[in-house]
């Protein structure tokens, strides 16, 4: 178990956590120069098209240190955007250790600071490392100090190291060696383990990630899951080199795969311990703390028929994404479908994106937002998480906003661009602190300005240079209103919005102007309405189509005319009817695309 | 219960001078044409077993540019195809011709082989059209075609484009007019749309508005119809409408012989139709040519695809012995096209509506 080093890595997107993970896997003969394929911990391939990490993954290496031992190195990859940050605090509780990479060019950022505080809160040791350190902009000297300074810790013997061009890489791993401890915990004790991941796969049924804490875990031993008192018999367990590897046995201080026959999909929870079926282990393992979902939305198959598959694929989807939450949903408009709770916008991209994929589901997406806390005139608190839920005005005593401190970092050059986009969205400043070149800005914001188009926008305004870390801190009386959208007159459900009400008339009229680009033109005039109540705010109209003939006659070739045929019913696929109008997925979420 | 539909014939023609930049039909500048009547008629040969008894209805010769033909070439065909057919006693044989000098000369010579009906190509009579148009004859040569063929022909079309690059509704109302006072029995009027692989798609004209376009078309149809040329399809006017192409719309039976020729065949015995296509490239059709034939597997779209052009519909007994499918098994996609008032029924027929005409796409899509 001495030479056994569990550690993640924690690192802003693009700083080079993926290129150095796959450096590691090289560097130790994991894959074949052939197997190699760039960035090969990242599976799936929304993870590849996006390059960033969602899932974590975990890769066991044989590493021959300088002073003659071999080590096992247990490398847990991590995502790093901040939607995913409850992901990154599920791996860390599998690890003694993680390696801190920061650009050397672009400094601190942070989401890197608030993982590298979650790591630190659970008494991991930090070993920093600056990597692209071969780019012409790399500052060493100025991102050591802003290590150190930021996040306060020791930074001065750093390895410089670059991941693209091989450098550093060994020193990095005998860094792991040195300064990460080795695990702790019994072999002879009973089995305590815990899930840091679990899949469905088609063939072995439940897959799961596990660190095993105390105890040994081979073939046919007889285990429990501890919460819901399920035995199984362990089927086989192994490694990721990264490729599946089976072994004679998980031990202590090891992590690995287990396969246990399990088909029920909801039959090893992420999180959950492991321990042994006989002289079981009397208390769980901290596992991390349950993630609340922020942002609420509602997804509804195009077809009506596919909505068991829907409610399928979302059952195996939930069993490796825990901070996916849904519930039926119906809609006027829409028929049935789920309200879905998601971790942030990126979150929910990706789980409608892995849905129509891996599912191969059409679906439609309503525009996101928040849960509301709606005191009634009786004195009863509501929470409200879609504009549908809403009680009538007359009932409502007070209207209450959630309200994130936000922890944003950006260089000097761009805090007024950065104040001003804060500003727009209702933000109040809570401190500014000037850390050389990096300035601290902390603001409290209604969290559903941040839901919708804030780190775009963030990221714009900053071209690139600032980043944001966020927290819920409390929910705060609000003036908001619902904002409706009537499509001929008739209202839809699916597009209706929680907004304030100064920005009420504004938005209304921009969303029908945008709207109206979105809708195609139709057999009929179709009118876009945004109102408040019975009040008419805005409207735009999208101008009937004249004419859809093809008029040619093709000498009796119809093959020509049935593929313009197919095309245009392809096209229609894409779009749901409420009432008569055709509406393409995109315009539900066009409030997204308005500033 | 599927029953033999009149009989039709098209013969396929790949040559032209030149190709034009719009067209997406199986045409062919250059190459050896030696052999390619034989070849036609040994084609048809091949096809006689579809005939099951029936004699012809009409012919239609379209290509490229049949009116290339020689007077030679054209006699040989059609001492051929008299020997191995029986035509109608009022069989309709449409040629397709150019209206060049080269082709008026011969109008004389087509109509003494037996030819009866001539669709002109004359798509514009405004010069800057034609160019931009790639077509190798003027606006005079056009006129003087037609007047030629209104001497010696007792049914002639004139095909019209609109929604040309820089044209106005006026100009496009003068071109109709034009066409309207040589007196024919028939106009194709129809729009010009942009087809993939063509030069067009490559290097697009600057065409009108859609709005503009559609305006233009609305324009035409009131222009045409003051004249008395009835719109009986989609973009078909006339006094004297088309037997061929109203086989077609009536998904009727055809064998297409030539080069690429598409053909429709009903095989009463085995209760089922099929579609048979020729090798396309001149060349291959002429040294080793390969017939492919499928099977009709969703007659009811293919019907309305046809029938649903023409202005008075079908009745629905047309539609069970043509198709050999019923109307209840399509019951719930006629009541939807009623219901987006695109389609209209009076009695046992069924007719699109002038809304249905305009969406005729969307109407068509219903039964796919």
């Amino acid at each position: 178990m001495k030479n056994i080093r569990n550690f993640s890595i924690i690192a802003h997107i693009d700083h080079g956590k993926s290129t150095i993970a796959d450096r590691f896997i090289q560097f130790c003969g994991g894959l074949s120069d052939r197997e190699m394929s760039e960035q090969v911990l990242d599976s799936m391939d929304i993870e590849k098209e996006r390059g960033i990490t969602i899932k974590s993954q975990s890769v066991t290496l044989d590493y021959k240190a300088n002073n003659g031992e071999i080590y096992q190195l247990n490398f847990i990859d991590t995502p790093g955007h901040v939607d995913f940050s409850y992901e990154v605090s599920r791996s860390l509780s599998a690890c003694e250790g993680a390696l801190l990479i920061v650009d050397a060019s672009q400094g601190v950022e942070a989401q890197t600071v608030a993982n590298c505080y979650t790591a630190l809160e659970q008494g991991l040791e930090v070993v920093a490392v600056l990597n692209k350190i071969d780019l012409p902009a790399a500052e060493p000297e100025r991102v050591i100090e802003e290590i150190e300074d930021v996040i306060g810790i020791e930074a001065t013997d750093a390895v410089h190291a670059s991941a693209k061009s091989g450098i550093g890489i060994q020193d990095i791993l005998e860094q792991i060696v040195e300064k990460i401890p080795a695990p702790e915990g019994e072999i002879e004790a009973p089995i305590k383990a815990l899930i840091i991941d679990s899949w469905f796969d088609n063939y072995l049924g439940v897959v799961s990630l596990i660190r095993v804490f105390d105890g040994e875990i081979k073939a046919k031993t007889k285990i429990k899951i501890f919460s819901n008192g399920d035995e199984h018999s362990v089927d086989e367990v192994g490694v990721f080199t990264p490729k599946r590897v089976k072994t004679d046995s998980l031990k202590a201080g090891e992590v690995g795969f287990l396969i246990a026959n399990i088909k029920n999909i909801d039959g090893a929870p992420v999180g959950d311990t492991i321990t042994s079926a006989k002289n079981s282990v009397t208390e769980a393992l901290e596992g991390f703390k349950p993630v609340q979902p922020r942002v609420f939305a509602g997804i509804f198959p195009i077809s009506g028929e596919d909505y068991e598959k829907f409610r399928d694929a979302l059952a195996k989807l939930r069993l490796n994404d825990a901070a996916l939450q849904y519930e039926p949903e119906s809609s006027d408009a829409l028929g049935f479908g789920f309200r879905i709770g998601f971790l942030g916008l990126l979150h929910m991209e990706i789980v409608q994106e892995r849905l129509e994929r891996e599912y191969d589901l059409d679906l439609i997406t309503t525009a996101p937002t928040v849960i509301y806390e709606i005191l009634d005139t009786k004195g009863n608190i509501h929470h409200v998480d879609s504009p549908s839920k809403m009680p009538d005005n007359q009932a409502i005593a007070e209207f209450r906003e959630p309200i994130i401190t936000a922890n944003i970092l950006v260089t000097d050059e761009y805090v007024g661009a950065v104040i001003s986009l804060c500003i727009e969205k209702r933000g109040m400043q809570k401190s500014i602190t000037y850390m050389g070149r990096q300035v601290q800005l902390v603001y409290e914001l209604p969290l559903n300005e941040v839901v919708l188009d804030f780190f775009d926008r963030l990221k714009s305004v900053s071209r690139g240079f600032a980043s944001m870390d966020y927290q819920f801190t409390r929910y705060q009386e609000s003036d908001l209103i619902r904002l409706d959208i009537m499509i001929n007159q008739e209202p839809v459900d699916a597009l209706a919005l929680i907004i304030h009400r100064d920005d009420s008339v504004r938005k209304g009229r921009d969303l029908a102007e945008k709207m109206k680009e979105l809708i195609p033109r139709q057999m009929f005039d179709v009118a876009i309405q945004a109102c408040i109540g019975v009040k008419i705010i805005s409207r735009a109209n999208v101008k009937a189509l004249r004419k859809n003939v093809t008029a040619k006659c093709y000498g009796g070739d119809v093959s020509r005319k049935r593929k313009l045929l197919d095309k245009q019913k392809k096209g229609k696929k894409r779009m749901r009817s409420v009432g008569r109008v055709d509406i393409p997925q995109e315009a539900f979420l066009a409030v997204l695309h308005i500033d | 219960m599927l029953e033999l539909p009149p009989l039709s014939l098209y013969i396929h023609y790949p040559w032209c001078v030149k190709k034009c930049p719009y067209c997406d039909f199986n045409s062919h500048e250059n190459g050896d044409k030696s052999g390619y009547i034989e070849e036609l008629l040994i084609d048809l040969d091949e096809d006689l077993s579809y005939i099951q008894s029936r004699s012809i209805h009409s012919i239609f010769i379209g290509g490229g540019t049949p009116s290339l033909m020689s007077e030679k070439d054209l006699s040989q065909l059609f001492t051929g195809l008299r020997q191995k057919l029986n035509f109608d006693q009022d069989i309709e044989i449409t040629l397709e011709t150019n209206p060049g000098t080269f082709e008026i000369e011969k109008f004389k010579a087509f109509k003494k082989i037996g030819i009866n009906r001539l669709s002109i190509g004359v798509q514009s009579f405004n010069n800057q059209n034609l160019k931009v148009l790639g077509r190798i004859h003027s606006a005079q040569e056009a006129t003087k075609a037609c007047i030629e063929a209104s001497k010696i022909f007792d049914n002639f079309n004139i095909d019209l484009m609109y929604g040309l690059q820089g044209q106005s509704t006026v100009e496009c109302l003068s071109d109709l007019q034009q066409a309207i006072d040589l007196n024919p029995t028939h106009i194709s009027f129809y729009q010009l749309t942009i087809e993939p692989n063509t030069l067009f798609a490559k290097f697009p004209p600057l065409l009108p508005k859609d709005d503009d376009i559609w305006s233009m078309g609305e324009a035409g149809v009131n222009l045409l119809e003051q004249h008395g040329f009835s719109r009986y399809e989609v973009s078909a006017y006339s006094k004297q409408p088309s037997k061929h192409n109203i086989n077609y719309w009536e998904f009727g039976d055809y064998l297409g012989i030539g080069a690429g020729a598409h053909g429709k065949i009903t095989l009463i015995d085995d209760q089922k139709m099929i579609r048979t296509l020729k090798s396309k490239a001149p060349k291959d059709y002429i040294e080793n040519r390969k017939k492919t034939t499928e099977p009709i597997d969703n007659p009811a779209f293919e019907f309305m695809l046809n029938a649903l052009r023409l202005k008075e519909g079908f009745d629905e007994s047309l539609f069970t012995s043509r198709t050999g499918g019923s109307i209840p098994s399509i019951h719930d996609k006629l009541n939807q096209a009623k219901d987006l008032g695109l389609l209209k029924q009076r009695g046992s027929k069924l007719y699109p509506t002038q809304k249905g005409f305009d969406f005729l796409n969307d109407l068509q899509a219903l039964f796919l």
